[in-house]
């Protein structure tokens, strides 16, 4: 269907080539995943499948990329549709209509669909994902899974032979995995070629019927999923946890968050229920639970950036809902899921002097110290901007932590993040706790839950569902929950 | 009922608003000006719409009341009720043609009065992500705070804005070009474009344009005799 000849690209401005040599054919209904550490080019792989190279992104490609024996030089942007669909990792730029119904719409009208069609096809696509209660909302209000869900049925009424889907598993519950893992089985075996490039392998691993690996732009291995395993190890894309101890009574020093029946509630909904929860110092507290669990608010609570409508929030003794966000960044530090959000210095070490400034302890020493600590020694002159994703979260949690708080609050840190970035994640997590410091982590990473904290809580519908310690009790709750 | 309930042609919803916009915008008189406000209170209640603009006054308001203690210490308090008068009927207006007409249904409209559909639709686009990028900008000031960077606003603080402005250029740069790649996926700017859904003018849209041009013209009659003698 699709075959790439000793193809290499290099995209304009840049150097390094993103692609190098690369051999691949994929076959009518095949379902391939195709994995790799931050950088490796499995997005740039994902856009030359899409015809977005060379026909929108301007570089240097050579080799031959074929599409059913038509060299795609010479093809049209226009002749990929609908041949070929791409989702997109980024769904906020992918959901550019003004509601669902419209956005499954715009790529048939492009095709010149008659109205009759089209609807037929709205609805046929929006059965398929089962998301017919979303059509007349707009995509902008949707939750994240939900977004997800949308850009794949806009791509997917277009009927193409070959799906590619670009780490379409980042930011969805473990329900939501459940879910697109079926719809995307369901595709394959109605005869749809699947391409799907992630960095969560577990999630997908098992599906798929062959693995292609890529590590700096090149192919490392191309094969049987079972084959694959042994390249992923080397290359550490699938994360080997050393797990912590998990003593018999998770407590430790004195209590650092005290929060007593916290509740809140938005345009008539309640988000939090009477949450209460103990954290103790040097305690690694992992809060789990589904998109829209009520995770974000709870940690909001924590630094003063929301005040409780009802309950307590005490932070080492201290009132959070009395203090400002500003007095609280001493006490506790909050990074949040988007390390982008953050940068705004010109290298990495002015990043995290903002913090040491704040902190009154901006001298070479400390610099020195948080930079081994998170590994950025060698990157302190580069621009936050430049940097894989998993150096740009290490950067992000490096100037919070340079405030000094006592508890740092690491929300969905594994998102878009290779086996790398979570084993190095792990370790900085167990040196900051054996210094005494407080870690919650917020995620929806059961497994990484699982291998970094002593306790784990979990949210539902705002309230806390079930506590529990060491990973046996996560994975039963995954697996119950998954059935 | 159904003569208030039945949505109109979103051109037929346009050609209200600035018929309406237009009458307020030459009114010169508060007697005259206070007629056009009870029309348009009343065109508000019809639409069921009533409910949402008192909480839109929220908005409103303060905007009228700067206007209006603006207006009161460089011209008059007859001025500044007057200006604060006309600042609650347009945006009103507006108000009403937004909670009636979809962004997608104004791009629509533009392009079937002429407009070149890849203008109407980046018209209609630009307008979809002002939320996208307010909520981006949230987020980014959420993050700023919470590593205790200061944005109060205070004239010491205005560098630390530099913490918000460059991550959100950055970001709205990079949104706009995953956008084109995304709509050029979809098959943008194909030539057989079709367009699903059908716009007809009914016999409703036309009385209710007809009615509005008729008031329409009955205050500019009012008016103008009055303009022409201030002249």
């Amino acid at each position: 269907m699709i075959e790439l000849k000793n193809v290499s690209f290099c995209y304009s401005g840049s150097v390094d080539f993103a692609l190098k040599d690369i051999d691949i054919h994929i076959g009518r209904g095949e379902y391939v995943l195709v994995c790799g550490g931050s950088g490796s080019g499995k997005s740039t792989l994902a856009y030359l499948l899409a015809g977005l190279i060379p026909h929108f992104i301007d570089g240097e490609l050579s080799g031959s990329v074929c599409y059913d024996g038509a060299e795609t030089r010479s093809l049209k942007m226009a002749d990929f549709l609908p041949r070929v669909g791409l989702v997109f990792q980024n769904s906020d730029a992918q959901l550019f209509n003004g509601s669902v119904e419209a956005e499954i719409a715009f790529g048939l009208e492009s095709m010149g669909l008659s109205p009759g069609v089209v609807e037929e096809r709205i609805i046929g696509a929006a059965k398929k994902l089962r998301i017919e209660s979303l059509l007349g909302r707009s995509p902008t209000h949707l939750s994240g899974g939900e977004k997800r869900l949308v850009s794949i049925a806009s791509v997917l009424a277009l009927g193409p032979k070959l799906l590619v889907l670009d780490e379409p598993f980042s930011n969805l519950d473990w329900e939501g995995c459940a879910r697109l893992k079926t719809i995307l089985r369901e595709l394959n075996e109605a005869g749809a070629a699947v391409v799907v490039v992630e960095q969560r392998l577990r999630e997908i691993i098992k599906d798929v019927e062959r693995s292609i690996v890529m590590e700096a732009g090149a192919v490392l291995f191309d094969g049987e999923p079972d084959q694959a395993k042994g390249a992923m190890k080397e290359l550490r894309l699938l994360p080997r946890y050393r797990r912590r101890d998990m003593p018999g009574s998770p407590r430790k020093g004195s209590e650092v968050v005290s929060i007593k029946g916290l509740s809140y509630s938005r345009a008539g909904m309640e988000i939090l229920r009477g949450v209460s929860l103990e954290i103790m110092e040097g305690e690694v507290v992992a809060v789990i639970g589904k998109n829209g669990a009520g995770k974000t608010t709870l940690i909001k609570h924590l630094n003063g950036l929301m005040r409780p409508q009802e309950g307590k929030v005490r932070i080492e003794g201290f009132a959070a809902s009395g203090q400002s966000p500003l007095k609280m960044a001493g006490l506790v530090g909050v990074s949040f899921q988007n390390p982008n959000d953050q940068f705004f210095k010109n290298t990495v070490e002015e990043e995290i002097r903002v913090g040491l400034r704040l902190s009154g302890r901006d001298r070479p020493e400390r610099l020195h110290e948080i930079s081994i600590l998170f590994g950025l020694e060698g990157l302190l002159e580069r621009s936050p901007h430049l940097l894989s994703e998993g150096q740009k979260k290490r950067t992000a949690i490096a100037s919070i932590f340079a405030v000094e708080p006592r508890v740092l609050v690491l929300d969905e840190p594994t998102t878009g993040q290779d086996g790398r970035f979570l084993e190095a994640l792990e370790d900085i997590i167990s040196r900051l706790a054996e210094s005494g410091h407080t870690v919650i982590v917020v995620t929806h990473d059961l497994e990484f839950a699982s291998a970094i904290a002593d306790r784990w809580v979990m949210i539902e519908h705002g309230a806390v569902i079930k506590e529990g310690c060491g990973p046996e009790g996560i994975e039963n709750e995954f697996f119950h929950q998954a059935a | 009922m159904s003569f208030f309930t039945r949505r109109l042609d979103p051109r037929a919803a346009i050609s209200v608003w600035v018929l309406g916009t237009a009458a307020v915008i030459i009114t010169a008189r508060t007697n005259v000006l206070m007629v056009e406000s009870g029309f348009i209170l009343l065109a508000v209640c019809a639409l069921g719409l009533f409910g949402k603009w008192i909480s839109s006054l929220r908005l409103i308001l303060p905007v009228t009341l700067f206007v209006f203690a603006v207006s009161a210490v460089f011209f008059s308090m007859a001025e500044a009720a007057f200006l604060g008068l006309r600042l609650i009927c347009l945006l009103t207006l507006s108000f009403a043609l937004f909670q009636k007409v979809s962004v997608e249904e104004m791009g629509e409209s533009a392009r079937r009065i002429g407009l070149p559909y890849g203008v109407s639709f980046i018209l209609t686009s630009s307008m979809r992500y002002v939320p996208l990028l307010g909520e981006r900008l949230t987020s980014i000031m959420d993050a700023q705070i919470s590593r205790g960077i200061d944005l109060r606003p205070r004239l010491r603080n205005i560098p630390n804005f530099l913490a918000l402005v460059i991550p959100l250029l950055i970001q709205a740069i990079l949104l706009s070009d995953h956008l084109a790649m995304a709509m050029e996926a979809r098959g943008f700017g194909r030539k057989e474009r079709t367009f699903r859904k059908v716009m007809r003018i009914g016999a409703m849209d036309w009385a209710v344009m007809a009615l509005s041009s008729v008031l329409f013209a009955l205050f500019v009659w009012w008016e103008l005799p009055h303009k022409l003698g201030a002249g």
